[in-house]
């Protein structure tokens, strides 16, 4: 498994979904530290869990309050989220902080290769490549990372 | 002597030298076109004669307006700045032609167009003024009617070019709230898949589900894909094909199995965009799948290229073969000739020793229909 071993919230109103997804970060090789449903739990968890990484989908149990809770565990808790969301064209240009997004519908292979490029960029500081398909970095994130262009593939 | 004397004495000496045989004088007494002449010597430049035209536009006796300046014909609404325009034109000498609100005796208003031009004697004095009206309220009115009506039509087509943005608006929110909706519901098919995959034990069903789930994922793609550009009735295979081939190849893990692209941007219609999708998923899947058994290394080249009239999509690998690597598996090829025949295109599978060349003939734009 390439880069450290990450807590990963995730935070998903689809029951099956946020179970499928539970799965596939623990098969990566990573831990699913917890799932939160609306914003209120999302950033109730992420206080207490202090996860390295939230997968945070925008529209959550209390309507599309996911980039909110980007913002909140952001600037409370400094984790780093990362959107996963059908609407890539209606997030916010800052990200919200976020430092990408994954768009649905992804695929299996899809997250995984993401995940474990992320892993890599927040244990070295830098990114070791171009994103794989399917991850868009913010741009933030892309020049702190080192990379000067940033297509955005998702 | 009196005002109206003076102008009296004025006019009888004009009509003296006009007499009953001045066929001019004649004209102007009888013409249906209201004239008047002013006396510019006078204080005040009083009315000396008006014709019959005059007094019936007006509603006065000729004895009413005969040593009167005619600003008696003016009234509450008539505009200060005509007013101001006529008194300057008269004070610099100069002739005018204005659209003047007037009023008769009866108090109703008329449109008049007034013409006041200053007559000189020979030593180039101003001695009279001479004005014609005419009535044109018929006009002004319609000219009102018109400005009225535009007005009205401007503001109808600004009502419903806003009803139609908005419309726009709302349809576009909806297409976006649609295309959220699909690629959620993908999303959701695909985890559905994923999970009972986790759960099942028999490799066969395992298997089925794996093929139903690259299919569901090969749609996935395309409507990933399908929204992203401005133009939302083309899609771009070239870019989906990379896609696509990078997941399925990434998710195989099969370090030993190359993927060469050699992919020139074609188009399709949005409409054929999946149906095609799930051929070259098929076809690219068999190849990964069946071509290389038991950990055998080769390569597998997908190419797009555009001759005339066609698009040709030509999968080919270095693998086992048709006849060794248990291909065609029914269900996957049954799929393939399907989608080949709605799509119109023609499949051809070739033996290549070693290995198999798949190629998809496509007409462009419908061009066998």
């Amino acid at each position: 498994m390439p880069g450290r071993a990450l807590d990963v919230l995730i935070v998903e109103d689809e029951v099956l979904l946020a179970t499928e997804l539970e799965f596939l970060v623990q098969e990566a090789g990573y831990h699913p530290v917890g799932c939160a449903m609306s914003s209120d739990e999302a950033v109730d968890l992420a206080r207490s869990l202090h996860p390295d990484l939230a997968l945070v989908d925008v529209h959550l149990r209390d309507g599309p309050t996911g980039v909110e809770v980007v913002r909140k565990i952001h600037d409370d808790c400094g984790c780093v989220a990362l959107f996963m969301t059908a609407n890539v064209k209606r997030l916010p240009d800052d990200f919200a902080g976020a430092c990408g997004v994954i768009g649905k519908p992804y695929s299996e292979h899809g997250v995984k290769t993401a995940l474990a490029y992320l892993a890599v960029c927040l244990e070295e500081g830098h990114a070791p490549g171009l994103p794989p398909v399917g991850l868009a970095l913010a741009p933030a994130y892309a020049e702190l990372w080192g990379l000067t262009e940033t297509p955005r593939s998702a | 002597m009196t005002d109206y004397l003076k102008s009296q004495r004025a006019s009888d000496q004009l009509a003296a030298e006009h007499g009953i045989d001045d066929p001019f004088a004649a004209a102007i007494r009888a013409t249906r076109m209201a004239m008047i002449v002013t006396d510019a010597t006078q204080a005040d430049n009083p009315i000396i004669f008006a014709n019959d035209a005059f007094l019936r536009l007006t509603g006065y006796a000729r004895s009413e307006v005969i040593g009167r300046n005619c600003r008696f014909l003016q009234g509450p609404d008539t505009s200060p700045v005509a007013i101001g325009e006529l008194r300057g034109a008269i004070a610099d000498g100069d002739d005018i032609a204005i659209d003047i609100l007037n009023y008769r005796k009866d108090g109703s208003t008329f449109w008049n167009a007034l013409y006041l031009s200053p007559v000189r004697n020979k030593l180039g004095q101003i001695i009279y003024f001479f004005g014609s009206q005419l009535d044109v309220s018929e006009k002004k009115q319609t000219e009102q009617h018109l400005r009225e009506t535009r007005s009205d039509l401007e503001d109808a087509v600004e009502a419903r070019t806003r009803e139609l943005s908005l419309a726009l608006e709302q349809k576009t929110a909806l297409l976006h709230e649609v295309d959220h909706r699909v690629k959620n519901n993908l999303q959701l098919i695909s985890s559905l898949l994923l999970l009972q995959n986790r759960r099942e034990k028999e490799p066969a069903v395992k298997h089925s589900l794996r093929g139903m789930l690259e299919r569901v994922n090969a749609i996935a793609t395309v409507h990933r894909r399908l929204f992203q550009s401005e133009d939302v009735e083309r899609f771009d295979v070239s870019a989906f094909v990379r896609d696509l081939v990078s997941d399925m190849a990434g998710s195989a893990n099969r370090d030993e199995i190359r993927v060469s692209l050699d992919l020139e941007r074609v188009d399709v219609p949005a409409s054929k965009a999946a149906p095609l999708a799930l051929v070259i998923s098929e076809l690219f899947s068999n190849a990964l799948r069946h071509g290389f058994p038991e950990g055998r290394s080769g390569h597998i080249s997908v190419s797009i290229t555009r001759t005339n009239g066609e698009f040709r999509i030509e999968i080919a690998d270095d693998g086992v073969g048709m006849a060794e690597g248990a291909r065609s598996t029914g269900f996957g090829l049954t799929i393939v000739q399907l989608l080949c025949q709605q799509l119109k295109a023609r499949s051809e599978t070739t033996a290549t020793q070693p290995g198999t060349r798949v190629v998809v003939n496509l007409p462009v734009n419908g061009a066998h229909h």
